[in-house]
């Protein structure tokens, strides 16, 4: 009898952790408040951008008591994920910050409300260029927030204290690796290496790519480079990180999206590749000696690094209160008042006249960014056409394969042309 | 997910047995009762499993309808995805690894409980509480911060002169840490070994005793046959869980499975097409080789089980 029963149960049990298998888990319900608009917001950042959202949040609830904000953020990684599976969900936060690799595929599956269509929601002030990168089939579905470009963030003190000469508007990539491996002998840096392995950056990829006059996807949104364009790239780097000028498999490998989790932020290297706004994530941990330094150019002095939206306001088709919504982005982008409390936490704001505003009052890091991005003006090349449709997988692709290369799993050249296979698939080429 | 695992018990059908209500007065009541949970299994299991098998054959992108390609997410995933293969032996590796290990550890504290006699209670709930906690989130994330380099377990071993540097970002070690992790959430299966070897009866032990028996001896002669229902069960379940791992491995890497692979699990790439790459259709598919997978292991199980597992019924005196 004992037996036969356990046998049942078993059995019972089995079936129904089978069919745990399949469905996995539940989603959080959404709620609301009595007499209160609410409106979910989320984004991705760091805890800096964190604090200045949260302020800005309540500025926004005190002039509206009868708005009620709630915000998350996350890791940019995570970020997606989620931000993904909600809008399949027809779950889509109210108001969202949106990339540029997602503008396309939100707008054109419905998922983003029309913003041209709420006039509470000024553009007027914001950069002409910039704003077209949020239409889609003749739609204002997003509006940029900033304007961002890459950088190479190193500790300048102690690049000093090694002897080496400081970056320029116009070194090269090889002025650049001479300048690793001179960093990572000097005693002086104790150990570090010179720089994160860029291998693993689709981003840093990209600029090294377009020195050369090619691009990561041509116009008609196929791929601008070869197989044998990667291999050369990652040749390069994988001869730099054997003789130690660049950051080992095993420290590379602990990056998360986050700037805590850089070999620069662990403290391990000396200089890290990134774009401009988070830089000054690294300054709580470098300190001081912080500083940021354009990308190298490629060797006949074409430079690769761009100008481009850092990132976008969207509110979802589906709000409740789509009015609310657009009153509120209208009030990150274009109130006085929230552009001095944001500052430049997500770049340096694309509305003229609160850039105008904020860029005497920036302090410290902001101010940095703002001198940095200053001497670029008319100097960088346009930026690439939004990405298509399909690529936003590639970005893990590229590191995760870089990973196999950098593990001794894989040749370059094997490695690249596994990337190049993967990335034709889901061009659907 | 474990929340299933623990649920049968509780929905267990009673015994065949009763003569006196007509029978279909007695389903009915039997239906009413059953309605929330059945309402619940079919909404919240049996629905999404049809869309899931739907979305099989598809392929889906969450933003555009499916599109039916028949049995080309499954011929893709045996022929052409490497990576695929890379986690099913990932994940093989860890089942083998942390299954045994976890089930010498709750049987190992199990029979050193047996024996306390003051603050039981405490004991057990002491050793129950990882199962609790082990499977967040955050104690995943714990885990990954003090295995990491510089973390305090590398500390430690460094400062034993054992230098590895972070378990977490060398191949090899990381499953291991993500293995560790699952082995110290014996909880469940200690309780139920604690159940198991409270019902062995006393005198078997005492004869053996009178016959000089050693501990090793009566712990093999009859601890062992005595257990083997409750150990089978034990094996069968924690088996299917070790094969659906995701959170430690999640949490260890980061969401990415690395480094160089070594911590995709296969619900981890499994997440990864289908959240990360928009391939819902192949993470579905994925799904679906999932079920068929431990579908089979575990009735492989099952044959063998007639070859070690001892029912006390199956001789005489069985019951109470």
């Amino acid at each position: 009898m004992r037996g036969n029963r356990t046998k049942a149960s078993c059995a019972l049990a089995l079936v129904l952790t089978l069919a745990g298998t399949l469905t996995g888990c539940g989603g959080d319900g959404g709620g609301g408040s009595g007499g209160k608009v609410s409106l979910r917001f989320t984004w991705w950042g760091n805890p800096d951008r964190a604090a200045r959202t949260e302020e800005a949040v309540k500025l926004f609830e005190k002039r509206h008591p009868d708005i009620d904000i709630s915000t998350s953020f996350a890791g940019f990684d995570t970020y997606k994920a989620k931000l993904a599976t909600q809008a399949a969900g027809g779950d889509a936060p109210d108001v969202m910050q949106l990339d540029y690799r997602q503008i396309n595929q939100y707008a054109t599956s419905g998922i983003l409300l029309n913003l041209g269509e709420h006039p509470e929601l000024r553009t007027s002030e914001i950069d002409k260029g910039l704003l077209a990168t949020g239409v889609v089939d003749g739609k204002q579905y997003a509006l940029p927030v900033a304007r961002g470009t890459e950088t190479m963030a190193y500790d300048a003190t102690l690049w000093r204290k090694a002897g080496v000469p400081e970056p320029t508007l116009t070194w090269t990539w090889n002025d650049w690796a001479e300048a690793m491996r001179k960093l990572a002998a000097s005693p002086a840096t104790k150990g570090r290496v010179g720089s994160t392995d860029p291998g693993q950056s689709e981003d840093v990829f990209e600029i090294w790519l377009r020195g050369q006059g090619k691009s990561l996807y041509t116009k008609d949104a196929r791929l601008g480079f070869t197989a044998d364009d990667l291999t050369r790239y990652w040749e390069w780097c994988t001869k730099l990180r054997k003789e130690g000028a660049v950051s080992s498999a095993e420290q590379t490998t602990q990056m998360d999206g986050t700037v805590e989790n850089t070999p620069l932020g662990r403290l391990k290297s000396v200089a890290d590749f990134n774009w401009d706004a988070p830089v000054s994530g690294y300054s709580a941990i470098v300190g001081e000696g912080l500083k940021m330094a354009p990308f190298p150019v490629g060797e006949d002095g074409t430079p690769g690094q761009y100008f481009k939206p850092s990132m976008f306001f969207g509110a979802s088709a589906k709000t409740g209160h789509p009015k609310q919504a657009a009153q509120f982005i209208d009030f990150l982008l274009n109130d006085k008042e929230a552009g001095a409390i944001l500052g430049a936490s997500r770049g340096i704001p694309a509305n003229d006249a609160i850039r105008q505003g904020v860029l005497p009052k920036l302090e410290g890091f902001d101010q940095v960014i703002s001198t940095y991005q200053k001497q670029f003006e008319g100097k960088l090349k346009d930026p690439p056409p939004a990405p298509p449709k399909g690529d936003t997988s590639l970005q893990g692709t590229f590191s995760r394969d870089y990973d196999q290369v950098s593990y001794e799993r894989l040749s370059p050249r094997e490695a690249a042309e596994n990337y190049i296979t993967e990335a034709k698939a889901e061009l659907r080429q | 997910m474990t929340a299933t695992a623990t649920r049968p018990q509780g929905a267990a059908p009673p015994a065949t047995g009763g003569k006196r209500a007509p029978k279909r007065e007695r389903q009915g009541a039997a239906w009413v009762f059953l309605s929330p949970w059945v309402l619940g299994a079919a909404v919240l299991t049996l629905l999404p499993m049809a869309v899931s098998l739907y979305l099989s054959f598809t392929d889906y992108d969450m933003f555009d309808a499916p599109q039916w390609i028949g049995f080309r997410n499954y011929t893709q995933m045996f022929t052409e995805d490497p990576r695929y293969w890379r986690s099913v032996v990932t994940t093989l590796t860890y089942v083998v690894i942390a299954v045994p290990l976890q089930l010498a550890m709750a049987l190992a504290v199990a029979i050193a409980l047996k024996s306390v006699k003051r603050g039981k209670g405490f004991y057990r709930s002491a050793f129950y509480a990882p199962s609790l906690l082990g499977a967040s989130m955050s104690i995943a994330l714990v885990w990954r911060a003090i295995f990491n380099d510089g973390g305090s377990v590398d500390n430690l071993l460094s400062g034993m002169g054992i230098d590895i540097g972070g378990w977490i970002n060398k191949p090899g070690w990381a499953i291991l840490s993500v293995a560790l992790l699952t082995i110290w959430q014996f909880g469940a299966p200690m309780v139920i070994f604690l159940a198991g070897l409270q019902q062995i009866p006393v005198e078997l032990y005492e004869a053996a005793a009178v016959d000089g028996a050693s501990w090793w001896r009566q712990f093999r002669s009859i601890t062992i046959p005595m257990l083997s229902p409750v150990l089978f069960f034990n094996l069968v379940l924690q088996m299917i869980q070790a094969f659906q791992v995701f959170t430690p491995a999640f949490a260890v890497s980061a969401g990415k499975g690395g480094p160089a692979d070594s911590t995709l699990v296969y619900t981890l790439y499994l997440y990864d097409r289908g959240f990360t790459a928009s391939h819902m259709g192949y993470a579905s598919a994925m799904a679906w080789v999932l079920l068929l997978a431990i579908g089979v292991v575990t009735a492989v199980l099952f044959r063998t089980s007639r070859a070690w597992v001892f029912y006390a019924n199956d001789t005489n005196e069985g019951g109470r």
